[in-house]
């Protein structure tokens, strides 16, 4: 044994099941680095709708009446499944809330639909690209097909991944691995949920909103 | 995702809970800590630290002799050695890999091996994702440097400025790579940041508070959260790049009405706050060796940390200074003009702490106290030059010429390069167990010092006689001959400096293999944490988690004031180090996923460039090696517990046989979640009382090993 | 290559200054004629740098050697000695917030007075009326130059075109408005101003001036793909009223030559060469304008020839045109556009006409598949036989 240890073993003080003792500010390594994280995803979403703000109004190829983003947006469409994904938040909050209270069998519920809340969001984007290019805005259409579907779609793909969590949780619930033991698993990814509905707000009101 | 991993988490069952095991994934779970195969599947921080320095100084070499070639082909005017496009391809791919591939490497090497030692941790918080950030710089550098036999180089200059880049003006594959190599380091740079920065927020030892934490890990810790920030940026600059010229976007197609100036904002909101990536860890390595060779604390702890934090800061508000030509409006230019110059208030403040540490002190000259000195004058001449293209007007002349070759060269090679070279010499003995000879150090060092001298110090003359940069020749009668010249003989010298390292290394390594007497655990007389363990530090780095009181914890073991308020030496290093002997220290456990996950980006990589649908597959390879990785809890469940030595991976004796529901993470089930499966899992629903004296130790490890509780 | 300039005495101290290593203080004593040299300004507005630049320098090199011989003397002084007691500690100290206050307040007051300055000089160089407007487009791997001669306000194909050669009026502020068809390039003639980039899409006015009339030399200082060392440019200033009869004749047509072999070459001219060149007043006809540049954004202009021997270098300035009796390749700036007093620089020319690639790398596409719409930089090898480039040599030896 290492008996020489600096200032003697700290092993009196350390207790498991005492979370809170575990790291030096008290928040779990895995939340911490889920906060990090999405900081440094607020900076790629910075970046890209920073580009879209900036090459919105700028295209000269392609049809005259695409070139601008106010012909082009259904915005009551898309008001409505901006809607069902903030209405996602909800229902992810209120999962949190669930498995907290150890209610599994409610939190599993509340994972689903959202989860089948974001599918909608997610049919309804695609929906959309598909009536946008038959307009005939295609990606490289234009400067604003290339700014408009490159913003949109990394949002996209950030809620598909959303979408995989959210199932894996659901599928892990239905085999009993998740308990309330693990109500803070589920807290970190509504964080990242949380964050992903918020950058929406934005891209929502930049892209469709602001004319 | 990887980062709700939960690590070295250990697993334990209530008393007389049976749990049957299974094997997860495809891989048998690599067992080996020894032995060459272990590096490739190793979670250990202090390996991937040295894998990380060993890949940087292979690149270095590749770096090295494209520098050798450029400064071959401007030896002398007229010169056509090789081709024009040959010569852009190279100076593109030095600037690449050097900045990407050596010096951010390298720094990460240094954080990896010493940032979880500085603050009394057994590990960093995310072990294996510490891994396979590793795989994944090295097979992103490694991707972007078979460009060279798959058609060239890249060709635009590593600030890669649209619309030069775009397949119009660049027809090759060589950007094709460059910006997916780019995105794949970086991905490389941001796990291994966010990793790092939970590690010195969440482990740190008991009574380390963040102001007791050393300069380097202070330095380090800036340096992440920079990456963090700074990185996202760049990566979306590269997609809108890969964009362009994969699939026809229009994002820097000046025709369809793009303007390039967006490229450039992007690329300098990256890459200013990049030049502070590159020279804080250097900075804080010189913190480090400073006050040991002084004798004396660093002067002004809190100066030189928030002088650092400050620079963190202001680095984001400076970085149109590189667009000063460019064609912005007057009122930008004079914004940036001043934050840029008041960004060398924080530099200027750390190189007078500096040598305010060394005032009054008694300086021993060893070989990285010389590189530490080198560091401080050398990085003053660039921080000064730096000052006078601050001064926009004035950078109108400078801008893109040799005198900003000259700028950069003395802040990152007279800079980051000295330190970390210092930083080598001082280390190497905790971490190979051996010290470099310090003769051929300071051969080494003055070698360095001239052939840099020589080859950056009349680049200053070169560009402001008025040689743009990136020419692959030049004519002649325009006073460019003689400087060029002793520039070219300069980088030769620099080369041959660099051998005597290498052959230092060598030396070295034979002399302890004929001699085999460690250096012991504090050989400098040093006062960080990482000198109070044994060298090499052992897999486990500490006995038992220090209890830290003060800043330079360590060192006040050794010197306490006695009776007369006179601070005296009171014991050796050797006397209260720790003698690496614990056992039972519980550690996490090697994986073959990291390596395998890392090994398919650059499939997808390939597959871009050539074949869609091998980058299909690549994808699909990357999303099942994700699952794998995932789902592999980051203890063993399998591995043996039985006695370990001290330097084994053990687990403690008497330690549970297996966890508890590994087997709820099963191949083939949903998602990435299965991070969380690995997070979930590590939980401890029980304790089980160790067997033996293990039971000190291995609570301790647990406790700061792993955020379990 | 030297361009016809005065020659310079080099001020070495100033070098020193800038270069901040001691090593070498004694080498810059050397330090050759350097027509580039950013130190020696030649017109008032680079002066107003200059100006600046100077206590800058002055600053950051007391700044050096308080540093420097700072570090020099603690290592001096504070080195350990060999009596020295090991276990002996030297004073403890561990900061001094005072101190530390005064060297965080010193350099930033030190830099508030070089910001005040800086800000005052931007605004002053920002602050300049042009007597004239003329401009700048960059592209792989050469420099035009429009200068707006039928008064519209507008550069125009209409107006004077020409390469390599920008001519200005000595003494004068001339605009530039600074653009480019293709990729970023940078403009920049060291001894009348710094430099200003040319980004396609976007016009970036610079001003320009002369103290005396001579030739200015400048490179490219953006990289700007294969050739960026060979993109060159040249400030020819004139004394205004040389200025205004140079412009007159940039105006006229091209006579159709007398000469047989001459003659030929115009012939040859015309069916060769106008897929990419123009000569107003001999292939007028056949020169196919293929749109202006802003479709594609590519070189697929090459310069307009029809005052070929007018201008002092050909091929992105890489080559002079002309050289004096002795061989020498020197042009004195008084004489272009008026009469040469040199002989033609006929080894270049005639190499260059013979494989232009060989003796500057381009991205060149043959004129057929210019044709069929490729996209090539630069002009390509087109094959022609040693008696077909005297006939062009002696052809654009009359495009004065």
């Amino acid at each position: 044994m290492a008996d020489t240890a600096i200032h003697g073993s700290i092993a009196a003080e350390t207790e498991h099941g005492v979370p809170s003792h575990a790291t030096s500010t008290g928040i779990s390594n895995e939340k911490l680095a889920m906060w990090v994280f999405l900081g440094s995803d607020c900076l790629l979403f910075g970046a890209l709708i920073s580009t879209y703000l900036l090459l919105r109004h700028r295209s000269l190829t392609g049809p005259e009446e695409l070139r601008g983003p106010a012909n082009v947006f259904d915005i009551p469409f898309t008001s409505v499944s901006s809607f069902v994904l903030l209405f996602s938040s909800l229902t992810m909050a209120l999962a949190v809330g669930a498995i907290h209270r150890g209610d599994v069998r409610r939190c599993r519920t509340f994972l689903l639909t959202t989860a089948l809340l974001g599918s909608v969001f997610i049919g309804g984007q695609v929906y959309e690209f598909t009536s946008f290019v038959n307009e005939g805005l295609g990606y490289t259409t234009n400067i604003l097909g290339s700014a408009f579907y490159t913003l949109t779609g990394f949002h996209g793909v950030h809620v598909s991944v959303g979408i995989m969590f959210l199932m894996s949780l659901f599928v892990m619930s239905l085999r009993g691995k998740l308990g309330p033991e693990r109500a803070e698993t589920v807290e970190i990814f509504g964080l990242y949920w949380h964050f992903v509905d918020i950058v929406w707000i934005l891209i929502f009101t930049i892209v469709y909103l602001i004319p | 995702m990887a980062i709700v991993e939960r690590p070295a988490a250990p697993l334990e069952l209530a008393p007389g809970a049976t749990v049957t095991v299974r094997p997860l994934g495809v891989f048998t779970r690599p067992k080996a800590t020894t032995g060459w195969r272990s590096w490739f599947t190793t979670v250990d921080h202090k390996r991937v630290g040295i894998l990380y320095g060993a890949a940087a100084m292979f690149f270095f070499l590749l770096g090295g002799v494209e520098a050798l070639f450029i400064r071959a082909q401007l030896a002398a005017p007229g010169q056509e050695l090789y081709s024009a496009d040959l010569y852009n391809q190279l100076f593109t791919m030095h600037g690449v890999t050097m900045i990407f591939l050596v010096v951010i490497p390298i720094g990460a090497a240094f954080m990896n091996y010493l940032m979880p030692l500085q603050i009394g941790a057994r590990d960093v918080a995310f072990p294996r994702v510490n891994a396979l950030s590793f795989w994944v710089f090295l097979f992103g550098g490694l991707f972007l440097n078979t460009s060279w036999f798959l058609g060239g180089g890249a060709d635009g200059g590593w600030f890669a400025y649209a619309p030069n880049t775009g397949v119009t003006f660049s027809p090759g594959h060589g950007m094709d790579f460059y910006a997916l190599g780019l995105q794949m380091t970086g991905i490389a740079s941001l796990l291994g940041a966010i990793n790092l920065v939970v590690t010195v927020l969440n482990m740190r030892a008991p009574g380390m508070t963040l102001m007791k934490m050393p300069v380097f890990t202070w330095m380090g810790l800036v340096t992440q959260l920079l990456l963090v920030f700074a990185l996202p940026v760049l990566s979306v600059a590269l997609f809108l790049l890969t964009f362009d010229r994969l699939f026809d976007a229009n994002f820097f197609n000046v025709s369809a009405g793009a303007d390039p100036l967006l490229w450039e904002h992007l690329f300098w909101i990256f890459g200013h706050p990049e030049v502070y990536i590159l020279i804080l860890p250097a900075f804080g390595i010189v913190s480090e060796i400073v006050p040991v060779f002084s004798r004396k604390p660093i002067f002004g702890y809190p100066f030189m940390v928030f002088s650092g934090i400050a620079i963190g800061f202001m680095g984001w508000g400076v970085w149109a200074h590189h667009m000063f030509a460019s064609g912005m409006g007057p009122i930008s230019v004079a914004a940036f003009s001043l934050s840029t110059m008041f960004i060398a208030v924080p530099t200027g403040v750390k190189i007078l702490n500096w040598m305010a540490t060394m005032w009054g002190g008694k300086l021993r000259f060893t070989t990285p106290m010389l590189f530490a000195i080198g560091l401080v004058t050398m990085f003053t001449i660039g921080g000064l030059s730096g000052v006078t293209h601050a001064v926009a007007p004035a950078d109108t002349q400078q801008t893109d010429t040799y005198y900003i070759v000259a700028h950069f060269h003395y802040v990152l090679f007279g800079g980051a390069l000295m330190g970390f070279l210092g930083g080598m010499y001082f280390w190497w003995p905790k971490v190979f167990g051996f010290a470099l000879s310090d003769k051929l150090g300071k051969w080494h060092f003055w070698l360095i010092l001239i052939g840099f001298n020589l080859t950056f110090g009349p680049m200053h003359i070169l560009g402001l006689q008025g040689m743009p940069r990136r020419m692959h020749t030049y004519i002649a009668d325009y006073g460019f001959e003689t400087w060029n010249m002793v520039a070219t003989i300069g980088a030769f010298l620099i080369a041959v400096a660099m051998l005597v390292f290498v052959g230092n290394i060598l030396m070295s390594w034979r002399a302890h293999r004929a001699n085999p007497v460690g250096p012991g655990p504090d050989p400098w007389d040093a006062r960080s944490l990482e000198w109070s363990v044994p060298s090499p530090v052992p897999a486990h780095n500490f006995d038992t988690v220090p209890t830290v009181s003060h800043l330079d914890e360590f060192w006040h073991h050794k010197y306490q004031e006695n009776a007369e308020g006179k601070v005296v030496r009171v014991a050796t290093g050797a006397e209260v180090a720790q003698k690496g002997d614990g056992t039972g220290v519980h550690l996490p456990s090697p994986s073959y996923w990291p390596l395998v996950l890392a090994a398919a980006l650059p499939i997808v990589g390939y597959g871009l460039i050539f074949n869609l649908g091998i980058a299909a597959a690549g994808g699909v390879l990357v999303i099942l090696a994700g699952f794998g990785f995932g789902f592999e809890p980051s203890d063993d469940p399998e591995a043996h517990h039985g006695p370990h030595g001290p330097l084994g991976n053990g687990h403690g004796d008497g330690r549970a046989e297996l966890g508890a529901g590994e087997d709820g993470a099963e191949p083939g089930s949903e998602g990435e979640s299965a991070a969380k499966v690995a997070a979930g899992e590590a939980e401890p629903v029980g304790v089980t009382s160790g067997a033996g004296g293990a039971r000190t130790s291995d609570t301790a490890a647990d406790e700061e090993g792993s955020s379990d509780g | 290559m030297r361009a016809g300039r005065k020659t310079h005495r080099a001020r070495p101290h100033r070098r020193a200054l800038a270069l901040l290593v001691p090593l070498l203080l004694l080498l810059s004593a050397c330090a050759s004629d350097a027509p580039q040299d950013t130190l020696e300004p030649e017109g008032p507005i680079a002066r107003k740098i200059d100006n600046l630049v100077n206590p800058v320098f002055l600053i950051a090199a007391v700044v050096f050697v308080l540093v420097e011989f700072g570090v020099l003397y603690l290592v001096l002084k504070f080195r350990q000695r060999k009596d020295d007691d090991p276990d002996e500690l030297p004073g403890q100290t561990h900061g001094n917030t005072k101190l530390e206050i005064g060297w965080t307040v010193l350099p930033a007051l030190l830099l508030g007075f070089v910001a005040f300055a800086t800000i005052a000089t931007l605004l002053d160089i920002e602050d300049t009326d042009d007597d004239l407007a003329i401009q700048v487009t960059g592209q792989q791997w050469w420099w035009g130059f429009t200068y707006d001669t039928d008064g519209d306000g507008e550069f125009t194909d209409d107006d004077v075109l020409t390469a390599n050669d920008l001519v200005i009026p000595a003494g004068q502020n001339v605009g530039l408005e600074v653009t480019s068809r293709d990729v970023i390039h940078s403009f920049w003639i060291p001894k009348l101003n710094g430099k200003k980039d040319a980004v396609p899409g976007r016009t970036h006015p610079l001003t320009i001036n002369a103290d005396e009339p001579g030739t200015y030399v400048g490179q490219c200082t953006e990289y700007c793909g294969l050739s960026h060392g060979y993109m060159r440019q040249r400030v020819v200033a004139l004394p205004p009223d040389e200025f205004e009869a140079w412009l007159e004749d940039q105006q006229d047509e091209a006579d159709m030559p007398t000469d047989d072999q001459a003659g030929a070459g115009a012939d040859l001219f015309a069916a060769q060469c106008s897929v990419c060149h123009l000569a107003r007043g001999i292939n007028d006809d056949d020169f196919e304008e293929r749109g202006d540049g802003t479709e594609q954004l590519v070189s697929d202009k090459a310069p307009d020839l029809t005052h070929f021997a007018s201008r002092g270098a050909f091929a992105g300035a890489t080559f002079d045109l002309w050289e004096d009796l002795d061989g020498d390749h020197i042009v004195e700036a008084d004489e272009i556009g008026t009469d040469n007093d040199g002989q033609l620089n006929r080894a270049d020319l005639e190499a260059w006409l013979r494989d232009p690639p060989g003796q500057k790398p381009m991205d060149a596409v043959s004129p057929e598949e210019v044709e069929a719409g490729e996209q090539g930089r630069g002009m390509p090898n087109l094959n022609l036989s040693e008696e077909q480039i005297d006939q062009l040599v002696a052809f654009l030896e009359t495009l004065d």
